[in-house]
Parts: structure tokens; C-alpha cells; sequence
């Protein structure tokens, strides 16, 4: 039997442990000796009782006998029910949540050592950085729209601060940019909500679902709608409301990137998805497909075209993150089970490369090299960072055997398979011009001659959380077979879709 | 032995981090263990021979899980034509490793150089041998990174430049491959190619004529036919030559396979009622003979030694195209397939003559060459069974596949009246093809000497060239020791 206990102790670690964090790293760093190795064990404590959390959720989960799959536990009972935070497990959260905690973990440990606990201010961020995670996580785990809106905006403002850390003046334009996206998306959503409550009289998941199925004027739904896609889809970045990640992503520290491209950026894909296909699911409550896909074919050519004229690699690698929205979008858009299996894969797998890649071009940025004319031969100077760079370069291209060719290779199919054939025709061309400017970089990097011969000493701790992950690319590139195991009861639940 | 295709994967695949290390003391070494893996590895399929030759209409199969939630299995199965390009892709690796040992061996970075090549091995052994679209996208794309590289770090001039189109042009190819493999999935539900087949054929035939043309257009890029075939002069001569032998050995020639095996073999059968399926044939013909007059007609008049062997391949390829137009005809398909395995070791062995030439000479111009067949006899004598082969001279190995493609060809005359004039056509490019052949031993080996006291190359080097000629000559005098494998499986 889950309890409401077991569905919040996730966050409630995380929460905990961020504020524990300010006292515990301030102590530490009075301590002399030993100072790093102490960090690192406070650290792995709060990840390791996170992930015994989500372990025993998830045991818990699918020990269960239950007819319906769908968990649901509101805080409150009776007739203030509707106005109560709710929470929800199903198959989608516990697999969010586990690849959720895994990624963060492995960026965490990054940030932990690009981010020096020396600094001032530092144990700040690392709260925050729990903080943050633990609203995602949250947010994963809300029963009903407005516990699912609190958490993410939660996640929001959190990166705000991540984003802000170095305190340029960049940093703070940037981060004054993505502040006023998220309130005017919020400020959408919002209203949107208002306008589904005061159709449905509940915010429920199922509930409104139910409620919309059987409206007969479908008006002010399209009209509710509106707000809460324009608000989602700038949380999610995708074009024309993509204005503020690369700004953002760019003047961030690299280990902040690394952190919101896989956990708040995936987050954002999530909680599109469950919007749009668990509760306005096409075509029984509102066929919304047609506007999706035409919003993820600007994605994938304006990011792709964006990207293919920046000479900022770091900032390149932002606008990956917008092209990684239009195909994330073209598998929402198709609404069947092999989209969302697409889709799931590739929230895990965007979420690795993005963050790889920021962690490399982070490393690499620190060195000195930040514009392509910089790169010249780097990859003689810096061969191990260089290494990790080209390999996420190429699963990002989709070449096979990295794991970014199997999430492609899904997403198209789906959308061939859901008679969208134009945005897959769409998809595969814009990942030659993808291909194109990467190579690019791997030929600037490999092809030219370094302005001046020394070697460079590599970080070799930044490099232990870059080579995780681009393991993992490989492992799941070669087998994806348990990624997708993982997410097969998801498909299994999608019995409302046709 | 059960898992024998299993192994033949497993064994490069194991052999790098050997290669790798081994590469780090002594790059010597490394290739000679490359060399070992290759003969290995052949030994371990010529085991499928008896399936393969008595086994009339059996396939020897190997299938293991892989991802089931695409309904996709890691299959391996094994046939006659699989088995003579897995064989081919075997024997010119080995003499590209042992060729590499004296012509790379004051370059850097060898043990990387090594272990991109035996890389590439798995890539090209497995396109021939599964059965699984999905796994054979893999290897297809799996052939592509490790060339890249070699091609970038190791070849001449502006490496990356021909690297990078090398690695575009294919890469556009490849996707339009994927869109197809994705649609024989949605309509199939299945992506082995031999179940795939019957299920195609319940399909619509309008959607089936899209899924046939993204995937030969795809295929065709590799291939690199007129007028999708601007990578490969520059990949192709710019590449150190070990892997230009490779390039133009098996990698061009695997974009044949997969149209023979795959657009023709598996979606083919579904439209070959309606009209489009001669309309399709008559497309490829036309591409065809494009291509061999194009690279014919440059390749006369090239001034670069390895550019001309390069437009040579494009012309050769416009043959195979052209052989497989004819599809419907065995003689036509059997001399298609056995000009791709002759093609491959004759057109193999020019381009390490060629690599020998430059070793020791250090220019690329063939105007400036001459006479050096006095100083150079071993590579000289190598490169004149080569060119003499690829200009289609009996005995050696390209004329008697030529020969079966133009029976074919005669044939279908018969039947269908559009190949008349494509049949008269191609016969005159066979005319050029000998034209460039000898204008190009004419520069490079005789005429007055250019040069004095040019040694011939090292041993191994010698060695290697050796070997590929000797199989020039026997592939030509024997040619049914090849046809024996084609006959018995073609369906």
C-alpha cells in the first residue's frame, strides 16, 4: 500500500538535505584536512537516501495488485478535496523520477567539483541545486494541475539562481530575461488553469479529463488551451518562445547548464506531456496535434539554422537543447505509444548528451577555447575532454551505436507511423544541417592547426562525471533494451490512446 | 559451431583494445594482429561454406535478442552473397594492414590509425550479414565514423575538408535510409528484411514505391552514382591509400549490396506488377550509364594519379548500376554481384600501386611520372594486372563479370526493347574504360624515365600487392570458383 508518505519522501529528502547543506558545507570548509573527501560523503548520504526513496516508491509501486495503476493520494479529504494538493503515481512517474535522480546525481558530482567549495556563497549553490532537484521531482510525482504548476514554477525560480551564480553583469541580464519568461508564462498558465476550473470545477488529472471528454462547447477549452500551451512551451523553450535559453544556458556556469539542460529542460518536456496527452488527450477532448506540429517543425528548422551560423560553442550547444525541444515535440505530436516511447527515451538520452556536452565545452571553456576560432586543434591539446565532446557530437548527430541514433530512429518512426511523414521528411533533413555545423566543430577541433603547441593538464576530476555519461551514451546506444523495458508499463497504461 | 556470425562480429570487436594497446608499443604489431584477426575471422565463416553450398535455399540463421520493445532481434544469417563480400572486405583489409606497416610507418598516432581500422572491419563485415534492418543501419552508419577519421587524421592535403564531405554527403543518405526503414516498419510491423518481404507485398503500392525510392536514393549516395557522387574523388584521394582501397573496395560497393539486397531483394517484389517497377529499373539503367560515362570521360582526362583511379570507381559503379537493372536476369545479377567482389580486389590493388607510386615518389602528378616500371617492377607489374582488369581484359578478373553483365543485358534486349540503346551505350563506355587503363600505366610505368634511382617499395608492401594480384588472375581464370557461391543462393 503506498501512502502519501512514500510519495513525498523523494522531495522531502532533497528539500531537507538542501537546507541541512548551508550549516554542513560551511562546517566542512573550516575543516582542514580531508575537506573534499567530507563533501563527498555528505553528498553521496543525500543522494544515496534519495534514491533508497524512489527504490522503495518504486517497489512498492510494482508490488502492487491494483486494477487501476493510477495512484492517486489528495492531502485532504471531503469536499475541500478539489482544493487540495494531490499526488499521483503511475508507470511515466516512476521512470521520470529514476532517470530524474541518476542524471542528477551524476551532474551534481560535476558541479561539486567545477563549483569550488572554497568559493564564497558556494553551499548556496549546491542547496539550491537540491532545491531544485527536488521540485522536479515534485512536480513528477503532482496528482493535479495546481501541485504540478506550484512545483514547477518551484523548479523555475530555483534555476533562476543557478543561472545568476557568477553574478556578471551577463549573467544578471540573462537571468533578468528567463525571470520574465517564466512569470509571463506563468502568469499563462494561470490563467489557463482558472479557465479549466471554472469549466470542470477541478484541477484533478482524471477528473478534468472526464469532465472535458463530455463538454459540449468546446470554445472556451481552445481558449484555455491557448494560454497554457504559449505558457508551457516557453517553459519549454520551443520556437518562437525560445528566445531566453540560449542567453541563459550561455552565461550560466557550466555546471549550471549541465544541470537545467538535463533535469529542468527534460522537466519541462514532461510536463508538456502530460498536459497534452493525459489530460487533453486528442482526439477525444481537443485535437491539438496540427498546431504541435507545425510549432516542431519551426523548432527543428529555426534552432538548427540558428545554430548552424553561432560561433559561441557554448551557446551552440543551447541551441541543441531548442533543436532537442522540436523532436521531443514531433514525438508529443504524434500521440501514439511508440511517440511516447520516443519521447521518454529521449528525455533521458537529451538529457545525458546536453549535459555532456556542456560539461566538456565547460571544461574546455575553462582552458581558455570559447568561439570555434579558438578550437583550432584542441582536440591535440585537451584529447581526453576533446574525446568525450566528439562522442556526444556524434550521438547528437544520430549516428549509431550512441544512444541519440536509437532516440531518433523512434521519434521518426512514430511520426511515419502516425501519418505525419513531412515532419519526419522535416526531421531527418534538419539533422543533416545538425550534422553539418557539429562537424564543423569536430573539424576545427581535429583538422586544424593549434595556434600554439603546449599541452594543457586536464582536469581529470571534472572529467570522471563526462565519461558516466558518455558510457552511458555508448551502453544504450549498443542496448537499449532496459531503457525501453523501463519504459514499456507506461505504453502498457496508455489504454487511452488509440 | 553455433554462434559462428556471432564471432566473426565479436572477434574484431575484441581485438581493438588489443590493437590499441599493442599499437602504443609497436605499431608493427598491431597490424600484424589485425592481419591475424582478418584471416581468423575468414576462417571461421569459410565454416558456413558446406550450409551455404549444399543447402539449397536454407539460410544459415543466428538470432539473438536485442530490442524487443522495436520488435528487433541482433539477426545474423549468412548466404553466398553475403559470404563473397564478407570474404572480399576480409582479404583487402588484410593487405591493407600488412601495406600499412612500411607506408604509414613514419606517421603519427598509429595505434588510434589501427584501431579505427579494425573499427571499421566490424562495420563492413556486419552490413553483410544481418538480416535486421535496424542492425544493419548500425553497421551501415558504423562503417562511416572510423573513416571519417582515418580519412581526417591521416590523409594528405586538407584531410578533414574530404573527411567532412565524405561524412555529409553519405550522412543525407543515410537519413533517407532511415526514413525508409522506419516506413517498412510502420507498414511491416517487422524489420527482418526476409519477413519484411512477404509483409511489403500486402502493402499499399503507392506508399511501397516511396519507401523503394528514399531507400535506393539513400543506397545510391554510398554508392556514389552521377549525380550524387562529388565525395568520392576527394575522399577517395585524399585518403591515405590502405584506406582508399577500402573506400573504394567495399564501402562503395556495400551501397550496391544493400540496393540488391534491400531495395530489390526485400521491397522490390511488392511493386513488381505495377508499372513503376519498370519505370524503376529503366531510372537505375539511366543512372547508370551517367555514371560510367562521367567517371569514364574524367578519368581521362585527370591529371592526378589517385583521382583518376577515383573516377574510375564512379565509372565502375555506373556498371553495377546497370547490371542491377537488370535484376529480373540471373546472368546479369551474378555478374553484377562477381564484378563487385573482382571490382573490389582489382580496384583494391590499384590504389595501393598507386600509394606505393606516391611513397616513393611524393607527387601526385601522372605528367610528371614515367619509366617506372624499370625501377619499380614488382609494383609495376601489380598495377598492370589491375588496370588491365578494370579496362575488362580477359583473363583477368573484371572481364568475366562484365562479360555475364552484358549477356544479361542481351538478353533482356529481347524482351524489352528501351535497352537496346542503353546496351550499345554502355558498350562504348567499356571503350573509354580501356582508354583511361592504359593512359594511365602509359604515364605512370613506361615512356622515357623521369626519375633516377627509384628502389621499389619495401617487402611487406610488395607482399600485399602480391597477393591481391595473384587473386586478380585466379578470380579471372576461375571465375566459377566465385559463381558456385552466387548460383546456389540466388533467389
Amino acid at each position: 500500500m503506498i501512502t502519501l508518505l512514500d510519495i513525498c519522501l523523494p522531495t522531502t529528502v532533497f528539500v531537507l538535505s538542501s537546507i541541512l547543506t548551508i550549516p554542513a558545507v560551511k562546517t566542512i570548509r573550516n575543516v582542514r584536512h580531508r575537506g573534499n573527501l567530507l563533501k563527498l560523503c555528505w553528498f553521496s548520504a543525500v543522494f544515496s537516501s534519495a534514491a533508497a526513496a524512489v527504490a522503495n516508491l518504486t517497489l512498492k509501486y510494482y508490488s502492487q495488485q491494483a486494477i487501476d495503476p493510477y495512484v492517486s493520494l489528495p492531502m485532504a479529504g471531503g469536499s475541500s478535496a478539489i482544493f487540495s494538493s494531490a499526488f499521483l503515481v503511475d508507470a511515466v512517474s516512476i521512470y521520470m523520477a529514476i532517470i530524474f535522480m541518476a542524471v542528477s546525481a551524476v551532474t551534481f558530482m560535476f558541479s561539486l567539483f567545477y563549483i569550488d567549495s572554497g568559493e564564497e556563497f558556494s553551499e548556496r549553490y549546491y542547496a539550491v541545486m537540491l532545491m531544485v532537484t527536488g521540485c522536479v521531482i515534485g512536480t513528477v510525482f503532482a496528482g493535479d494541475l495546481l501541485t504540478m504548476f506550484i512545483f514547477w514554477e518551484a523548479t523555475a525560480a530555483g534555476s533562476s539562481f543557478l543561472v545568476l551564480y557568477n553574478k556578471t553583469p551577463r549573467s544578471l541580464h540573462a537571468t533578468l530575461k528567463y525571470l520574465i519568461m517564466i512569470i509571463i508564462a506563468s502568469a499563462f498558465i494561470i490563467y489557463g488553469l482558472s479557465v479549466i476550473y471554472a469549466l470542470t470545477g477541478t484541477l484533478n488529472f482524471w477528473a478534468a479529463k472526464r469532465a472535458l471528454m463530455t463538454l459540449q462547447d468546446k470554445g472556451l477549452l481552445e481558449l484555455a488551451f491557448a494560454f497554457m500551451a504559449a505558457g508551457y512551451s516557453i517553459e519549454a523553450a520551443a520556437v518562437p518562445f525560445h528566445m531566453w535559453l540560449p542567453d541563459a544556458y550561455a552565461a550560466a556556469p557550466s555546471s549550471s547548464s549541465a544541470f537545467l539542460s538535463a533535469l529542468v529542460d527534460q522537466g519541462s518536456y514532461y510536463v508538456l506531456l502530460r498536459v497534452l496527452i493525459y489530460i487533453l488527450s486528442p482526439p477525444t477532448v481537443l485535437p491539438w496535434q496540427l498546431i504541435f506540429a507545425v510549432m516542431s517543425a519551426l523548432t527543428m528548422i529555426v534552432g538548427n539554422l540558428l545554430a548552424l551560423t553561432e560561433r559561441n560553442v557554448k551557446r551552440l550547444v543551447a541551441y541543441l537543447c531548442i533543436v532537442d525541444v522540436g523532436y521531443n515535440l514531433v514525438a508529443i505530436t504524434t500521440v501514439t505509444p511508440l511517440g511516447i516511447m520516443g519521447n521518454l527515451y529521449f528525455f533521458l538520452v537529451g538529457g545525458i548528451s546536453t549535459a555532456a556536452a556542456f560539461m566538456a565545452v565547460g571544461i574546455l571553456n575553462r582552458m581558455g577555447f570559447k568561439t570555434l576560432d579558438e578550437f583550432f586543434g584542441v582536440g591535440r591539446k585537451a584529447p581526453l575532454t576533446s574525446l568525450a565532446l566528439v562522442l556526444t557530437i556524434f550521438s547528437f548527430i544520430g549516428v549509431p551505436s550512441l544512444a541519440g541514433f536509437m532516440a531518433k530512429y523512434i521519434v521518426f518512426t512514430s511520426a511515419i507511423e502516425a501519418n505525419l511523414s513531412w515532419l519526419a521528411v522535416i526531421g531527418v533533413l534538419t539533422s543533416v544541417i545538425q550534422a553539418a555545423y557539429l562537424l564543423k566543430i569536430v573539424n576545427t577541433m581535429y583538422g586544424k592547426k593549434p595556434v600554439e603547441e603546449s599541452k594543457i593538464k586536464e582536469p581529470k576530476r571534472l572529467l570522471i562525471p563526462v565519461f558516466i555519461l558518455v558510457a552511458t551514451l555508448i551502453v544504450f546506444g549498443l542496448y537499449p533494451a532496459p531503457i525501453l523495458n523501463l519504459i514499456n508499463p507506461v505504453i502498457e497504461q496508455l489504454t487511452f490512446i488509440p | 559451431m553455433p554462434n559462428t556470425l556471432l564471432s566473426t562480429l565479436l572477434l574484431p570487436a575484441l581485438t581493438i583494445p588489443l590493437v590499441y594497446i599493442l599499437g602504443k608499443k609497436s605499431p608493427k604489431a598491431a597490424a600484424a594482429l589485425i592481419a591475424m584477426m582478418c584471416i581468423c575471422d575468414a576462417a571461421l565463416l569459410s565454416t558456413t561454406v558446406p550450409v551455404i553450398i549444399n543447402g539449397k535455399g536454407h539460410i544459415y540463421v543466428e538470432s539473438y535478442q536485442w530490442v524487443p520493445a522495436l520488435r528487433s532481434s541482433f539477426t545474423l544469417f549468412i548466404d553466398g552473397i553475403s559470404f563473397l563480400m564478407a570474404i572480399v572486405t576480409l582479404i583487402l583489409m588484410l593487405a591493407a594492414a600488412i601495406f600499412s606497416i612500411d607506408y604509414m610507418h613514419e606517421k603519427k598516432g598509429l595505434a588510434e590509425y589501427y584501431a579505427l581500422l579494425t573499427l571499421l572491419s566490424i562495420g563492413l563485415v556486419g552490413v553483410f550479414l544481418t538480416s535486421n534492418l535496424l542492425l544493419f543501419y548500425f553497421c551501415w552508419e558504423l562503417m562511416l565514423l572510423p573513416a571519417y577519421f582515418i580519412i581526417g587524421g591521416w590523409g594528405y592535403r586538407e584531410p578533414y575538408r574530404a573527411a567532412f564531405k565524405f561524412f555529409i554527403f553519405t550522412h543525407a543518405g543515410a537519413v533517407f535510409v532511415l526514413l525508409g526503414i522506419g516506413a517498412i516498419f510502420m507498414v511491416t510491423g517487422d524489420l527482418d528484411m526476409f519477413h519484411a518481404r512477404s509483409a511489403l507485398m500486402m502493402a499499399n503500392p503507392e506508399l511501397v514505391k516511396w519507401i523503394l525510392i528514399s531507400l535506393t536514393a539513400g543506397f545510391a549516395v554510398k554508392m556514389a552514382a552521377v549525380p550524387v557522387h562529388m565525395w568520392l574523388p576527394d575522399a577517395h584521394s585524399e585518403a591515405p591509400a590502405p584506406m582508399s582501397a577500402l573506400l573504394s573496395g567495399v564501402i562503395i560497393s556495400a551501397g550496391a549490396y544493400a540496393i540488391l539486397r534491400i531495395s530489390l531483394g526485400t521491397v522490390f517484389p511488392a511493386v513488381m506488377a505495377t508499372d513503376f517497377a519498370s519505370q524503376f529499373l529503366h531510372g537505375l539503367t539511366i543512372f547508370g550509364i551517367m555514371s560510367a560515362f562521367f567517371g569514364s570521360l574524367i578519368a581521362l582526362v585527370e591529371t592526378d594519379i589517385k583521382r583518376i583511379i577515383a573516377y574510375s570507381s564512379i565509372a565502375h559503379m555506373g556498371y553495377v548500376l546497370f547490371g542491377l537493372s537488370l535484376f529480373p536476369f540471373q546472368e546479369a545479377t551474378i555478374g553484377t554481384v562477381l564484378h563487385l567482389v573482382n571490382h573490389a580486389v582489382s580496384k583494391g590493388l590499384l590504389f595501393l600501386t598507386a600509394g606505393a607510386v606516391m611513397k616513393r615518389l611524393e607527387i601526385r602528378d601522372v605528367r610528371e611520372m614515367g619509366g617506372l616500371a624499370g625501377q619499380m617492377s614488382t609494383t609495376a607489374v601489380s598495377s598492370t594486372i589491375a588496370a588491365l582488369s578494370i579496362a575488362g581484359v580477359p583473363p583477368f578478373a573484371c572481364f568475366m563479370s562484365e562479360f555475364l553483365i552484358f549477356v544479361g543485358a542481351f538478353r533482356t534486349v529481347k524482351i524489352d526493347g528501351f535497352y537496346t540503346i542503353p546496351v550499345a551505350v554502355m558498350l562504348i563506355a567499356t571503350v573509354f574504360s580501356l582508354a583511361y587503363s592504359l593512359r594511365f600505366l602509359s604515364h605512370v610505368f613506361f615512356g622515357a624515365s623521369k626519375h633516377d634511382k627509384v628502389a621499389d617499395v619495401p617487402l611487406l608492401m610488395k607482399l600485399s600487392m602480391v597477393f591481391l594480384a595473384v587473386l586478380v588472375v585466379a578470380f579471372g581464370v576461375w571465375p566459377s570458383l566465385l559463381i558456385q557461391f552466387i548460383n546456389v543462393t540466388f533467389v
